[in-house]
């Protein structure tokens, strides 16, 4: 992935975040990793048109409450059911995948896109994506986000 | 007048975004009305009238497309106006829908002056409510 897709995935997210969930993101210098927090969760859909490949959102798991509460107009102790929280990440993951792949490929092309899904990721997990090259780490009310797409060969 | 809008959506929270949008827009509504799938959209619309349909398209078991398709090979079903809400964003995709007969497009994130523009045009009315 190029720093132009790095960027752009930072760009896009943040937008979609504020838009959605009233919160803000910065991106993370490169030679910074963000460290593992604790209980971080993987959100992961894929797409198929034009390109295909798999957009994959991490973030701690006590960021979803307060996702899911904005996103809601409710206070996040109202949305700490673990299935309401989950269910705003994915769709987090889900509007952001739509706007990234018009920002790569326009308004032209369609695609497919898979329901999202959520897993728990473990540290070693947390700590290769947030090294790995194609990943954009961002901060979150200084809270790590991690956002990378791989494209299908 | 207070509306009958029938939600349609896979996630139970995505659903209630939609509705807490809704209300936010100022647009009178009865009591609200979902649905998880196309299906179960099809099976309420058959029991009760709605004045509005808001679906997303990609869902398990029978999807948005589909549930459109159903609606317009219906003699009743088919008066009623679907607005697609989707995160997709393709100009193409779009034109595919509205040529469905789809009456209206909105793409997520959306406002609640968003919905609500799309609402009135959609019904031809100003339907004014508590917020």
């Amino acid at each position: 992935m190029t720093e132009n897709h790095k960027d752009l995935l930072c760009r896009v997210f943040a937008e979609v975040l504020e838009q959605m969930a009233f919160m803000f993101a910065d991106a993370v210098e490169a030679d910074e990793p963000p460290s593992p927090p604790a209980s971080p969760l993987l959100a992961h859909m894929t797409f198929r048109g034009a390109m295909a490949g798999k957009l994959s959102l991490a973030v701690t798991a006590e960021m979803c409450p307060e996702i899911a509460a904005n996103l809601l107009g409710t206070e996040p102790e109202d949305a700490a059911d673990p299935k309401i929280a989950r269910d705003a990440l994915k769709e987090l993951l889900n509007v952001t995948c739509g706007h990234v792949l018009t920002a790569l490929a326009g308004d032209k092309p369609v695609f497919d896109l898979t329901v999202p899904l959520v897993e728990e990721l473990s540290e070693d997990a947390w700590t290769a994506m947030a090294t790995a090259a194609d990943t954009a780490a961002l901060l979150v009310d200084d809270r790590p986000v991690l956002l990378s797409i791989e494209f299908a060969e | 007048m207070a509306l009958n809008i029938l939600v349609v959506d896979d996630s139970e929270t995505v659903r209630a975004i939609i509705l807490k949008t809704l209300k936010m827009s100022g647009i009178a509504l009865n009591a609200p009305l979902e649905a998880s799938n196309g299906s179960e959209a099809l099976a309420l619309l058959k029991e009760q009238w709605v004045d509005l349909v808001l679906t997303d398209i990609n869902m398990p078991e029978m999807g948005g497309v589909e549930l459109i398709e159903r609606m317009k090979d219906d003699e009743i079903l088919k008066a009623i106006p679907v607005v697609v809400v989707s995160t997709e964003g393709s100009a193409t995709r779009i034109e595919e829908l509205k040529a469905k007969g789809v009456k209206a497009y909105i793409r997520k994130p959306f406002t609640p002056e968003q919905i609500r523009e799309v609402v009135d045009e959609v019904l031809g009315v100003n339907n004014d409510g508590e917020s």
